[in-house]
């Protein structure tokens, strides 16, 4: 078991696993502001996001070989995709959640709907956007040992050699290492959701 | 002052919730539209802010046309509190108040300070300036949505059943502060209830609305309970109506009689002479302090002081200067001896009243503010 | 493009549909281990969502849990299992089950516990026992979420049952892998496409029994994540 390499292989797993839900994010908010806004436009992105996450990760890995290689960009961008997948159902919700007295009030009192948006029901809606956002990026942490089946390294290595090798304690340093991650970037998030919302009641 | 002019509001699927309503709200007064749900009252209420764009007629706040100016801009310019409060659950309650000034562009410092103002204002400790809303109670809430909506300094102030969602206790103080402010500040206030009784309590001006967003009758408290044009008002006014008005005419008209005083000094003999069934005992200071009954005197000794003889309680008193005569009435109804004393501010006797004399002072006040609204003209009903 | 050209050349190869390990065979192979596990997995999931929901107890840990269900690799539990039993049927179908029981599990009780309960107080005023508000008002408020979470299960299954072609198992998911480790990139764009065409397919029969399943003023929006 080679310790030394602990290190880079989690900094692999750990940039495969955030830069995805990161820019699912970055996708989700002004996707998510339109379908709360349009129900109608709602509809059909909500059918078309629940098929692409149905959609195994292995096959999404494949079909991007032939465009970005055996690069991370293949495990990025299905990752990607399945985190947007996830999050514009939050940031739908988190946004619906605001209650309308809350929004009355706003409007009432001269703000315009893009100032709305910003001040009063985004942060309104973290709660909920960062719940998905706990959701996306533990799943692509996980998700991202399935690349090293197509050669992206990431902590599934330990998994992958371990079987080859016939090693298991291998196996599950790799294991273990995955889910600690994980769970880390979970209790961050957790943290962050109680730093943004000190009103919120405990 | 805001004037609607044959305002109507038609919804796509044929309802009509306001139909043709011309009405003026004078300036610095207080007009409570009242009616039962579906009676357009809350609808019109929303139109003088644009949250709701009437399809006919015009609407003028101070003289401009509600939809010719710029909606958020229009809205600053107009306080608007509503029953669920609305407060922003992620801002502090001093932020919450400083939400209009902070928009209008105020520096942060000098819209906090705004804001500890206006918590004084409205009785609100300033140790909560920092909580956040869901830490405070239902009343407290309510009184924090007042202050925001009043942070910078509109001239209009809209309530949309600001006090329905409270229990009755918080409920008469918080319609007791909001006629307190208005004694302060005198803003336009439109206030949408369907609590005739808060309406009478709080208004200048009362809107009774019928159902279909018609107006019944646009009158004085003291005249809708006095003169309600048909059936249907006198029926939203509630029964009792003939006692309630007696809350707005004063019990200084009342002639109180001084004859039955007696001090405590004086004797029995004294008493016995006025030949009257009850005298009033006072002590040195001329406060109240019982009541004699001829029957009782009758068989006491003639020299013994009135000071020593059995006394009937006072029972409950009335202020002439400052209450009115349905609170002179209450105190002779519930007085023992069917007279009721009445007492200046510091609460030495001025005289003494009875059913009869309640009587003429009642006909008195009826007979002025029947003439005094008959001079004003046939302001009342409405088509 | 030339993942399409691959794929399809791949596919319309007649090698691929005769023979005992053709594409016919694979998706029933990759069907079955999917619908064994998806039962399994459900007949452990729903009975304890549906109880844990009822009672409202343990309500917060099994969300919590379920959360932190989604760190486990598939891989590497596959992995596991072959180290710890060896090759066999235990080896894929634990995993399978394992990892489809929490979005079942977590459904079903979200479900029956976000059922008004105006609606449970009424009826056990009418003097129904616990079974019988479980079955007359639980369940039928309940059913498009646990529609939903099953739908989602049969996601994590046969992604998972994609996967398992690593240990060894057939299914479609095999000629992905194969396909890799013999470079031969045509049945690896053959096999993605029909592991894309068969989740697809699953997951519109899912959602069509969903909506003969769950009654008209029932139906709600869709989740995709479980």
């Amino acid at each position: 078991m080679n310790w030394s390499q602990v290190g880079p292989y989690t900094a692999d797993n750990a940039l495969l696993g955030l830069l995805p839900p990161l820019i699912g994010l970055v996708i989700a908010l002004p996707l998510g502001v339109v379908c709360a806004r349009f129900r109608w436009f709602y509809a059909p992105v909500l059918s078309l996001t629940t098929l692409i996450y149905a959609i195994p990760s292995l096959a999404l890995f494949v079909v991007l070989i032939d465009y970005t290689g055996l690069s991370n960009e293949t495990v990025i961008i299905p990752l990607a995709l399945f985190s947007l997948c996830v999050l514009v159902p939050n940031v739908v919700d988190g946004l619906r959640a605001v209650p309308q007295p809350v929004r009355q009030a706003a409007t009432a009192m001269g703000f315009g709907p893009m100032r709305r948006l910003v001040r009063v029901e985004l942060p309104l809606a973290v709660p909920v956007i960062i719940a998905g956002l706990r959701i996306a990026v533990v799943s692509s942490i996980s998700l991202a040992s399935v690349g090293q089946l197509i050669g992206v390294s990431s902590l599934g290595y330990f998994i992958v050699d371990g079987f080859q090798r016939d090693f298991s304690e291998e196996i599950y340093v790799g294991i273990v290492l995955i889910i600690v991650l994980a769970l880390v970037c979970d209790l961050l998030l957790v943290g962050t959701r109680r730093l943004a919302t000190p009103w919120s009641r405990r | 002052m805001i004037t609607f002019d044959r305002v109507t509001k038609r919804y796509p699927d044929g309802t009509v919730a306001v139909d043709a309503l011309s009405l003026e709200i004078p300036a610095g007064q207080t007009m409570v539209l009242v009616g039962p749900s579906g009676c357009g009252k809350t609808t019109s209420l929303r139109m003088i802010n644009r949250l709701i764009e009437p399809t006919e007629g015009t609407i003028l706040v101070d003289g401009q046309d509600v939809l010719k100016a710029h909606p958020a801009i229009l809205r600053r310019g107009i306080g608007y509190v509503i029953q669920q409060t609305g407060l922003f659950p992620h801002r502090t309650i001093e932020d919450n108040i400083a939400t209009v000034p902070l928009l209008n562009k105020w520096s942060k410092a000098k819209a906090r300070a705004r804001s500890r103002e206006l918590m004084a204002l409205v009785g609100l400790d300033e140790n909560m300036a920092k909580r956040y809303p869901h830490q405070l109670s239902g009343g407290q809430q309510q009184r924090v949505g007042v202050a925001r909506a009043l942070a910078a300094d509109p001239p209009v102030l809209l309530m949309d059943e600001p006090f329905s969602a409270v229990d009755p206790i918080v409920r008469a103080s918080l319609q007791d502060e909001l006629i307190r402010l208005q004694g302060e500040l005198h803003k336009t206030i439109v206030m949408v209830t369907h609590d005739v009784e808060e309406a009478i309590k709080v208004g200048d001006l009362v809107a009774v609305f019928r159902p279909g967003g018609h107006l019944a009758q646009v009158d004085s408290p003291e005249r809708l309970l006095g003169a309600p044009v048909d059936d249907y008002v006198t029926d939203f006014v509630g029964f009792d109506r003939g006692i309630r008005r007696l809350s707005f005419f004063g019990a200084e008209g009342l002639d109180l009689d001084s004859e039955a005083i007696l001090g405590e000094s004086a004797t029995v003999a004294d008493a016995r002479t006025l030949g009257l069934p009850w005298v009033l005992v006072i002590d040195a200071e001329r406060r109240p302090r019982g009541w004699a009954a001829a029957a009782e005197l009758a068989s006491l000794p003639a020299d013994s002081r009135l000071a020593d003889a059995p006394l009937a309680p006072i029972g409950h008193t009335f202020r002439p200067g400052h209450d009115s005569l349905r609170s002179a009435l209450d105190a002779t109804v519930l007085s023992r001896t069917e007279r009721a004393v009445g007492v200046a501010p510091d609460g030495t006797v001025l005289g003494v009243t009875t059913y009869e004399r309640l009587r003429t002072a009642i006909r008195a006040a009826e007979e002025k503010a029947d003439a005094e609204a008959a001079a004003d003209g046939p302001a009342g009903a409405v088509q | 493009m030339s993942f399409i050209s691959f794929a399809w050349g791949w596919l319309k190869a007649p090698a691929q549909w005769h023979g005992p390990d053709d594409i016919p065979a694979r998706i029933l192979q990759q069907l079955g281990y999917s619908g064994l596990s998806l039962l399994i997995a459900a007949l452990i999931a729903l009975p304890l969502g549906i109880w844990i929901g009822h009672t409202g107890r343990g309500g917060v840990v099994v969300v919590n849990v379920a959360n932190a269900w989604r760190a486990i690799p598939t891989l590497g539990l596959l992995v596991l299992m072959v180290t710890l039993i060896g090759f066999g049927v235990g080896a894929w179908l634990i995993p399978l089950v394992v990892l489809a029981v929490p979005p079942i599990l977590v459904n079903a009780y979200e479900g029956v516990a976000g059922v008004d309960p105006d609606l449970k107080d009424a009826a056990k005023g009418m003097g129904m026992t616990d079974v019988q508000v479980i079955r007359k008002v639980e369940l039928p408020v309940a059913l498009p979420l646990i529609m939903l979470g099953l739908r989602t299960g049969a996601i994590f299954v046969v992604a998972t049952a994609t996967i398992a072609a690593y240990i060894g198992n057939g299914g479609l998911g095999l000629y992905i892998l194969s396909g890799l480790s013999q470079s031969n990139y045509a049945e690896v764009a053959g096999g993605a496409v029909l592991v894309v065409l068969l989740a697809l397919v699953v997951q519109v029969i899912f959602t069509v029994l969903r909506f003969l399943v769950v009654p008209a003023p029932l139906r709600i929006q869709a989740r995709s994540d479980g």
